[in-house]
């Protein structure tokens, strides 16, 4: 068995996760309100109500509580000299070895949310695919970022 | 070699053809739609055509090009003057292609191609063959001795040792062009043209006169529609021979050049260096010849295709692939794949059947007893998620990573330790109660990916071919 990579990320990111799912719920009670509305005005059948308000309350219940906390104990990373090391994923649990020699450039992004956090998400390229590790503290990030950089020149080699 | 030189003439001719083409129909709306009288209307369209003819022109005029000690200069731009260097260093191949009216005036169309992300660096519409020639050379020449080459003037090239490693024989390219992708249209429009009678025998109320007359429209457009569905898959193999006409693999000292081609005749380089794998795709049709396609791919772009996955054997009999690459490419043409385990048939299965069985259910539902009718297609269904199933495979030969999978059609892929850009391991949560996991490894090809992936292996394989690319 394969020893998992050894680091997490922010805890705060559990914090941002559930609010922009706060925020699609909104959405969602919205769409119930409406359902609602309808249903009295145009006399649907009353069982639509119960249907909708389970459907609300079920996204709530994984958007806002389940799945960040599902993701957030799955997200693993690690930056060894060779290789960086991902594990993440709900349903899929997926664990990804990017060489080092194949990095071929880091970078770091902050949206609103994030940055309200002090958390920055740190993008690895390859020359084919594109790797996030998402919401790190910000010097965490920026450290990393630097880390990976140099690394990643030493072990310069032709595509 | 400092003298700016021009493409020939026949460039603007292209270039108006290439705007006619674009602009054609953004005018046609545009005149339709602004309701303008006649004169205006005939007007504006000739000015519109002057407008083209002398921008056309004058792109022409401004496109200049020469060979530098160290690079090639391009000025070019009609409005905004543009100037673009490109350091022989940075050249990874010239491709060449000619249509038909850069073979009436023995001309031909580069493609520079470097090593950049963007794939295609610059194109020169139209040079003589000679001076295409002259560029190759000189391309060559600095390439291989730097600057140095100049003090020693014209001294002779070495002669490029060239091998051809593959022809296409007629047979093969007859066989290919009725077996591609063109073979789905007819299938189509006969079962188009079946799955008429039976709507409209069931029709009981009508009168028979109006039956038969009904019947006979029917069989009267059915047919004319059968007719031009063949014309269109005899249009489709007809293209497809032109394409793939008179090609030829050949192997240089450091490149890979394909030629094909009838009418638009192309000629492709891949260095051997920015080769990243090899994919042999064996198409349902195809496979009961044992007959297969070979793709090579190539980190750099190829001009037009998108990306860097290039045909270098377009119908092969499987089991010559290994007798005429493994000479050439440093590859292992292994055919002793790792299956997948016994239990993973189950789950193959089940993947296939939760989507087949809810399409199947749908016409009992509204047809109901005749709807059972599409069941029988059952047994056709499994008998493809159990090939998926026998085809998933790998393969690690020393610093070789070999995948196996099918998804219509049968891939095998081959990769080296060196190109993988990334490998990664997926295990749902049902996979892991079975002890089982899925492998996928990405390469670069041209500006995107490609790259295999293999679904439900025993759990330990996958982890040791990730222990295998881990380099820790």
């Amino acid at each position: 068995m394969l020893g998992e990579p050894q680091k997490r990320i922010s805890e705060q990111a559990l914090t941002v996760w559930r609010i922009s799912a706060l925020m699609m719920t909104v959405i969602v009670l919205l769409v119930t309100g409406g359902v609602t509305a309808a249903v009295i005005l145009f006399d649907w059948p009353v069982f639509i109500i119960f249907a909708a308000v389970l459907v609300l309350i079920l996204f709530a219940y994984l958007s806002i509580y389940l799945i960040p906390l599902i993701r957030w104990r799955r997200w693993r990373y690690e930056v060894r000299e060779h290789e960086i090391e991902l594990q993440h994923g709900v349903i899929f649990i997926t664990r990804t070895l990017v060489p080092m020699v194949r990095v071929q450039h880091v970078d770091t992004k902050q949206g609103p949310l994030l940055r309200k956090y002090q958390l920055a998400t740190v993008t690895v390229s390859t020359a084919a695919t594109v790797h996030e590790i998402p919401a790190l503290q910000i010097e965490e990030a920026e450290e990393l970022r630097v880390y990976i950089s140099k690394l990643a020149r030493v072990a310069d080699e032709d595509v | 070699m400092s003298k700016a030189a021009r493409l020939h003439p026949i460039s603007a001719v292209m270039t108006l053809l290439k705007l006619l083409k674009e602009f054609t129909i953004p005018f046609l709306v545009f005149v339709v739609f602004g309701d303008l009288s006649l004169p205006l209307t005939i007007i504006v369209t000739c000015l519109f055509i002057v407008f083209l003819i002398v921008f056309s022109f004058l792109s022409w005029f401004r496109f200049t090009y020469r060979l530098e000690d160290e690079e090639i200069r391009i000025q070019y731009g009609v409005i905004v003057r543009k100037k673009r260097y490109i350091p022989f260093e940075r050249i990874q191949s010239l491709d060449f292609s000619e249509n038909i009216l850069h073979q009436l005036f023995g001309l031909v169309k580069i493609s520079v191609e470097t090593a950049g992300s963007e794939g295609t660096e610059a194109v020169l519409t139209a040079v003589t063959k000679k001076q295409a020639e002259t560029i190759q050379e000189i391309l060559n020449q600095r390439k291989q001795t730097g600057a140095v080459a100049e003090q020693d003037g014209q001294e002779a090239l070495p002669a490029v040792h060239e091998e051809i490693i593959y022809k296409i024989t007629s047979r093969e390219l007859v066989l290919l062009a009725s077996t591609s992708g063109g073979i789905g249209v007819v299938i189509t429009a006969v079962i188009a043209f079946i799955s008429q009678f039976d709507e409209w025998i069931p029709f009981e109320k009508l009168t028979e006169e109006f039956i038969s007359f009904a019947l006979n429209q029917i069989f009267i457009v059915s047919i004319l529609v059968l007719i031009g569905l063949l014309l269109a898959w005899v249009v489709a193999v007809i293209g497809m021979m032109l394409k793939y006409a008179d090609f030829t693999l050949k192997k240089t000292d450091k490149d890979l050049v394909i030629t094909r081609g009838l009418l638009e005749k192309k000629k492709i380089t891949i260095p051997l260096k920015r080769i990243q794998g090899i994919r042999i795709s064996e198409n349902i049709l195809r496979q009961p010849f044992k007959l297969a396609t070979v793709y090579l791919i190539s980190a750099g772009g190829t001009e037009g295709e998108g990306t860097g996955t290039v045909v270098i054997l377009p119908l092969i009999k499987k089991k010559r692939i290994k007798e005429l690459l493994s000479p050439h490419l440093d590859y292992q043409f292994i055919e002793n794949f790792t299956p997948a385990p016994k239990r993973s048939l189950k789950r193959y299965m089940f993947r296939g059947l939760v989507i087949v069985l809810p399409i199947l259910l749908v016409p009992v539902f509204f047809f109901k007893f005749w709807g059972l009718l599409g069941f029988l297609t059952l047994p056709m269904f499994i008998y493809w998620f159990y090939l998926k199933y026998k085809d998933a495979g790998w393969s690690i030969d020393e610093d070789q990573l070999s995948l196996r999978f099918r998804g219509l059609t049968k891939h095998t892929i081959f990769m080296q330790r060196k190109n993988i850009q990334s490998l990664r391991s997926r295990t749902t949560y049902f996979q892991k109660r079975k002890d089982l996991s899925s492998i996928m490894a990405f390469v670069k090809s041209g500006i995107g990916l490609d790259g295999g992936t293999v679904t439900d292996l025993e759990r330990k394989d996958v982890e040791a071919v990730y222990q295998w690319f881990s380099r820790s």
